[in-house]
């Protein structure tokens, strides 16, 4: 009998997903399945579960509004002034994104305290970075900027740069082709680049809590929440807050995959 | 006043210098074009104008004012390339409009609405959309419309920003042969309709024969030739500037004789297997190589066959003097090492059965027909004379037909005196 060897190949590597998709799929959701349900909806009603969802979310709004400012011109230095220093500038951009949470966290704590000339410029003047919701959006900011930075610039790069230079000699400016060109054909771009930071950022935990300090209702956002839930054993209100995440979390990529997905139509349709 | 002038522009990429001191001049209402081998540095002119690149030294003026550091957006040297590049996320209207969107050429279009002067008189988009025979497209995305449109829709698009002048940059390289004739057609009326000046980038010479007033050859750097096409292609005024443009039956020879009295020059022609006319013929088949034109190289390739078998078979001829004579010219002297060439179509086949009239008897050969290919327009014969030497010769079908003419048939020819033109040799020819 003569093997098939394509179709042994399609065996195995259908075998190998399908195997860790659902090891996933069970490890994810195996969190409903240690509570009932009358708690899990008895926890919703809790007001301070709330109230650490909507400061997360409120957070992570202003996140990736900044993301959003800063993220569109780094993104365009990044694609169309390709040089030594936009080189150097994509390293230090990317670089939260292969460093520990917790190290950035660290950092932040130890750069923004009293004892740092850096910090005690900013403490001096009112601002202060540690142990209040300002630190918090700081460091998600860091690591969810280089999520948004790099797919802006993906499709960026996609960009017929023929046609940005023709444009200029239509009279367009920098401005213009900015707001004109750049951000309507890179649209699908920016809004998957929005899903994703806006996911990286609401679920954010270690390098948050190194700023955070925990304060309920000011510095205490859904992740924490959770690990400070199940530190107490309270593990219905740990898991409803976890299911709201992971719902969060699913919608957003829903978001980024079919954003995503349509630029990449677009740029091979041309 | 002159539209556009470029002094001694210089450009190199990396190590490699593109463009070294190139000088032209357009005046307003031109269509000129810039006729080139690919990857001589004619495109790199036309972004230095628009100011896309910058240029390593030199300066350009429009109307008499120097804008090299006048930013791309402010020059109004909208560029046309060989693709639409329209942009995707705009509908055609649009597209067209884009330019009258931004402040600074509103600005201008409101001043041209205004004023009574026909120069600036102001085009809407509707009108031009007419002109240009794309009425009806509006609402339709790049995507959806031919590319003959497309490449009109980019040439709309260009004309809204009220331009000095408009540069193109083969535009028609991507056109097939009834969208390209159309193209041709619009790009000639607008300039004649809206008095709007052109320069062309071409390595077409169709293209320069068919729409520009002015050409300028561009070879290693510099602007080789320049003048009205029609006089750069039949009398190119050197050697390097004839076998650009694909000069075909050039010559090698030293001037004999010069007698103004009777309006004549004579000029001995070498004729010699080893001789220097063998490389100006070899470099003439690898400058049609160079055309990429497959139709020539594989008939030259026969005809070299055909022309080997002919010679053992016929002739012995190693070393001959032959004598040509032409129109006197007070630029040569006698002694003079010179080229000539005569044009394909300026040199006459007799017709055996008519007596001859006094032009026909000027330079007179006889030879035989080695091949004879119908191009898509004429019959192209070649005739190889007693003397060994090959002449291309264009004539009508019709009168291929009429004097019953075939390959092997012996013919007399005649190259008229007038035809013969004339090229300095330089002393730097390089091979």
């Amino acid at each position: 009998m003569h093997l098939n060897k394509n179709r042994v190949f399609d065996i195995i590597v259908y075998i190998i997903s399908f195997l860790f998709f659902t090891t996933l799929i069970l490890l994810l959701s195996g969190i409903f399945f240690q509570t009932s349900l009358h708690l899990f909806l008895k926890e919703l009603k809790d007001a301070g579960l709330w109230r650490s969802v909507l400061l997360s979310f409120k957070l992570s709004f202003i996140v990736i509004l900044v993301n959003l400012i800063i993220g569109i011109p780094v993104a365009y230095i990044l694609s169309f002034k390709k040089s030594k220093i936009s080189f150097l500038l994509d390293i230090i951009s990317t670089l939260p994104l292969t460093t520990s949470p917790l190290v950035i966290g660290f950092a932040v704590l130890i750069t923004m305290g009293a004892l740092n000339p850096i910090g005690k410029f900013f403490i001096d003047r009112g601002i202060k970075f540690v142990f209040t919701p300002q630190g918090i959006v700081l460091v998600q900011l860091i690591i969810s900027f280089p999520f948004f930075v790099n797919i802006v610039k993906t499709s960026f790069d996609s960009i017929n740069r023929k046609m940005i230079d023709l444009s200029k000699t239509l009279g367009a400016s920098s401005f213009d082709i900015l707001f004109k060109i750049i951000i309507p054909l890179a649209y699908n771009g920016i809004i998957a680049g929005l899903a994703m930071s806006w996911s990286r950022s609401i679920g954010e935990y270690a390098a948050t809590q190194m700023v955070s300090g925990v304060i309920p209702g000011i510095t205490e956002t859904a992740p924490i929440e959770v690990f400070v839930k199940t530190s107490y054993g309270n593990y219905p209100a740990a898991i409803a807050i976890s299911g709201i995440l992971m719902i969060i979390s699913l919608f957003s990529l829903g978001i980024f995959k079919y954003f995503n997905y349509k630029t990449g139509i677009q740029s091979s349709n041309g | 006043m002159k539209l556009l002038e470029i002094k001694n522009l210089r450009k190199s990429f990396s190590d490699k210098k593109v463009l070294d001191g190139v000088n032209l001049e357009i005046e307003k209402g031109e269509i000129s074009s810039i006729f080139g081998f690919s990857g001589e540095g004619k495109s790199t002119v036309l972004k230095i104008i628009c100011g896309i690149l910058k240029q390593d030294g030199g300066e350009v003026f429009i109307k008499e004012k120097i804008i090299n550091d006048t930013e791309s957006y402010k020059r109004r040297t909208p560029l046309v390339m060989d693709e639409p590049l329209l942009f995707p996320n705009m509908n055609v209207i649009e597209n067209i409009e884009f330019a009258l969107k931004l402040n600074k050429n509103r600005k201008n279009h409101e001043y041209a609405k205004k004023s009574e002067d026909r120069a600036n008189k102001f085009y809407s988009p509707q009108e031009i959309m007419e002109l240009l025979g794309i009425t009806g497209l509006e609402k339709r995305y790049p995507h959806e419309i031919s590319m003959g449109q497309a490449q009109r829709v980019s040439l709309a698009r260009a004309l809204m920003v009220n331009p000095d002048i408009i540069l193109m940059d083969e535009p028609f390289s991507n056109l097939d042969i009834i969208s390209k004739v159309k193209v041709r057609k619009l790009i000639k009326d607008i300039n004649k309709e809206l008095n709007v000046s052109i320069l062309l980038v071409t390595h077409d010479i169709e293209d320069v024969m068919n729409l520009s007033d002015k050409m300028f050859i561009l070879n290693e750097g510099k602007i080789q030739d320049s003048g009205c096409p029609k006089d750069v292609l039949k009398k190119p005024s050197s050697i390097d500037t004839a076998f650009l443009i694909g000069t075909e039956n050039i010559l090698e020879g030293v001037i004999s004789e010069t007698r103004l009295s009777d309006n004549l020059m004579k000029i001995k022609v070498q004729v010699n297997g080893e001789s220097e006319s063998e490389s100006v013929n070899n470099k003439q088949l690898h400058n049609e190589l160079k055309l990429n034109d497959y139709a020539k190289i594989n008939h030259c390739k026969e005809n070299n066959y055909s022309n080997n078998d002919y010679c053992e078979n016929n002739y012995n001829i190693i070393n001959s003097e032959i004598v040509i004579e032409a129109d006197f010219n007070t630029n040569f002297e006698t002694g003079e090492r010179i080229y000539l060439a005569v044009r394909p179509e300026d040199i006459m086949i007799l017709r055996e059965d008519r007596s001859m009239s006094a032009g026909v008897k000027e330079n007179r050969f006889t030879g035989k027909i080695v091949s004879s290919i119908f191009t898509s327009r004429m019959m192209e014969i070649i005739v190889e004379s007693k003397e060994n030497l090959k002449f291309k010769i264009l004539i009508p079908f019709h009168a291929y037909e009429v004097m019953n003419l075939y390959e092997g048939k012996t013919v007399n020819i005649s190259l008229k005196k007038s035809s013969i033109h004339l090229i300095k040799k330089k002393n730097n020819f390089k091979k």
